[in-house]
């Protein structure tokens, strides 16, 4: 059967729900854009002297997902590149505007899908914002308690992917042990997993459970003896460090030209963290260092993430001590009807600030929901950090970004 | 009713002999084989099915090789797809039986995660839930070298085409595990403009494991279930189609 032939779907029609329709889709063949499109790409595809092409993915085991590189290289060396995108697209904030504001929490999970609490963290804000709810503060201490729970689970995948795209096998073997306690101790308290679906407009969905608080003292209990397990196992590796070093290294200028958030910016010295800076939910009665590093290289962004997590860890201890007791779920009508108005809400995830603009124009659906993703943003700067570097260190610098995909394409 | 009139002492319509006088029907006619009597595999021609597209099953020729040992050595069996011959005219039995119980028990899928459910794929092959365990586990990057394409996560028109692309290049035989809802049915992005609402629409599915995303024990029982699958079908796929699996209607 051919590649081209054509996928037939079967959907309702607009007109009459009832009367299903049998369409023909065709099947996108991803080849360079001939004729190009831009003096950008017709630069790009123009070979110059001892270059070649070399296509990255959209299947390869290492680009975390469906990104497609298409590299031209010089011998070894890779001298200009160019990332295809959208073969996640999934209609993401178009699918947001057709349902109401709680159905449209359940479509922003899978984007981040690692740590994916923290897409439903500012649309949730947004949505209150637009009706002035205020959240019982017992429900913002228990956001804030399984954010960081999940900062902790997302940075340990980080370390194994990182060292999986560098060749080694072990170090995410150790990160998924870490990774499914967490998950597991999650899924006590949510009900899944990975997409949970946990943060309801006014609170969250369920209070602290037995369940969750016991695997949650058990782990708490040898959590920092299992981070300084996993800082040892790479950071006194010679042959990790020293091909880490220097590598994609990024100044601060650039890194603020190109609007990196999160722990790539903090690795090359600036101390922005929305947590801080633009203080949300209940971080300002909590008690935690912004860690900075000044190098701004592979090494750098990978020690930043380490250090992140032991301030996670500081954050989880003062919320389990500070919780209040109340309700975890403020009283709102079932039919979320808000004014006409906007709003904005960003939150500081793993991968750095991750924002979400909501317009709503006074019906129970939202009529505009913005996502703005760390992933693609950062994703950008790639052009700019690979160019001089070898083939086999592009996706080290890929990993050292920690781009999701699923954010990415949306 | 009137009897039909047979000759008496002529050949097979002899009316003086029963049926129980035959010679195979005597008792102890039958003994059982000694354990360690070596055994001929035969080859049963297939009168159950035949192909839709003739070419690509050797021409479609119908065979005349009745002994396994036989078709090793004929042209049919040099094939590229890892199966006793590539015909379908015939049936192998006993060989091909014994492969499959070896190709379930080792099932080396390809490593192609497309989204979330890719990260409880990966959860499924490290040290908790060791994959391992069953012989699911070496991962393999080329598509040259798996026997199961496992999907994981949303298909999107754009990747349904390097996806299929990825499903030709794998050797026959080989299998399809769509792994959560949106490969299964479109799940939570059926609506959606830019996702194929599963994937039974471009590709052939032997396990569908649902779940958003399935626990890494739902895929490891959802691989049992195709190890279970592939030993009960014997080397044949007479109900392996592509097709909407959606009824009229619905």
């Amino acid at each position: 059967m051919a590649t081209s032939a054509p996928i037939s779907r079967r959907r309702a029609s607009a007109d009459d729900p009832r009367v299903i329709l049998e369409e023909q889709v065709g099947v996108f063949e991803p080849v360079p854009p001939f004729p190009p499109r831009t003096e950008r790409e017709a630069e790009f595809y123009t070979l110059g002297d001892g270059e070649m092409f070399l296509n990255m993915g959209p299947q390869h085991p290492s680009t975390h997902g469906v990104l497609r590189v298409v590299v031209k290289i010089n011998g070894e060396v890779v001298t200009d590149l160019d990332p295809v995108l959208g073969y996640l697209h999934r209609g993401v904030e178009k699918l947001c505007e057709n349902s109401d504001y709680h159905q449209a929490i359940c479509y922003l999970d899978p984007l981040e899908y690692v740590s994916a609490l923290f897409c439903e963290w500012p649309a949730v804000m947004a949505f209150e914002k637009l009706m002035d709810v205020t959240v019982p503060r017992r429900a913002e201490y228990i956001r804030v308690l399984s954010g960081e729970l999940l900062r902790i689970a997302s940075h340990a995948l980080f370390m194994g992917w990182m060292a999986l795209d560098l060749g080694g096998l072990t170090p995410i073997l150790w990160s998924f042990i870490e990774r499914d306690e967490i998950v597991e101790m999650l899924g006590a308290l949510t009900g899944a997993r990975m997409l949970f679906n946990y943060y309801r407009i006014g609170g969250v969905n369920g209070d602290l459970n037995h369940e969750f608080m016991s695997r949650l003292g058990d782990w708490m209990t040898r959590a920092t003896e299992q981070h300084d397990a996993n800082v040892r196992l790479l950071n006194e590796n010679e042959i990790f460090v020293r091909r880490m070093r220097d590598l994609g290294r990024v100044d601060r200028e650039t890194a603020l030209r190109m609007c990196m958030t999160g722990p790539n910016l903090r690795a090359t010295g600036v101390p922005f963290d929305v947590r801080r800076s633009h203080p949300y939910s209940v971080y300002p009665e909590l008690d935690f260092d912004i860690p900075t590093r000044d190098e701004g290289d592979c090494l750098a962004r990978y020690l930043l993430r380490l250090d992140e997590v032991k301030q996670s860890l500081r954050i989880i201890d003062q919320c389990l001590n500070q919780m209040p007791d109340g309700p975890v779920m403020a009283k709102l009508p079932r039919l979320l009807r808000p004014r006409p108005g906007r709003a904005y809400a960003a939150v500081e995830s793993p991968r750095g600030q991750y924002a979400n603009y909501a317009i709503s124009d006074g019906t129970d659906q939202p009529f505009r929901l913005r996502i703005h993703d760390p992933s693609f943003i950062h994703l950008q700067s790639v052009g700019l950090l690979m160019p001089g570097h070898l083939i086999a260190d592009t996706m080290a610098v890929m990993a050292s970004l920690d781009p999701i995909m699923g954010g990415v394409d949306k | 009713m009137k009897r039909a009139t047979r000759t008496l002492g002529v050949g097979a319509g002899d009316a003086s002999q029963m049926p129980s006088d035959q010679p195979a029907n005597r008792r102890g006619a039958l003994v059982p084989r000694q354990r360690d009597a070596l055994v001929e595999a035969i080859v049963v021609p297939n009168t159950l099915w035949e192909a839709a597209d003739p070419l690509a099953y050797g021409g479609g020729q119908p065979t005349e090789i009745t002994h396994l040992r036989e078709l090793e050595l004929s042209s049919d069996a040099r094939r590229d797809n890892g199966r006793w011959a590539a015909t379908l005219e015939i049936i192998p039995t006993k060989a091909d039986y014994v492969l499959d119980l070896i190709r379930a028990n080792s099932l080396w899928p390809l490593l192609s995660g497309l989204a979330c459910c890719a990260i409880e794929m990966m959860s499924a092959a490290t040290s908790k839930n060791d994959m391992d365990r069953w012989g699911m586990f070496p991962f393999r990057a080329s598509p040259r070298q798996a026997d199961v394409l496992i999907v994981a996560g949303t298909l999107t028109t754009k990747m349904a085409g390097p996806l299929l692309r990825l499903w030709e290049q794998m050797p026959e035989p080989k299998w399809c595990v769509a792994m959560g809802d949106c490969t299964c049915s479109g799940g939570r992005y059926k609506r959606s403009y830019s996702t194929i609402e599963g994937i039974d629409r471009i590709m052939p599915v032997d396990v569908y494991v649902p779940g958003c995303p399935p626990r890494p024990e739902g895929l490891i029982y959802g691989m049992m279930k195709l190890q279970q699958l592939i030993k009960d079908r014997r080397g044949h796929w007479p109900e392996r189609a592509i097709g909407p699996t959606v009824p009229d209607g619905v």
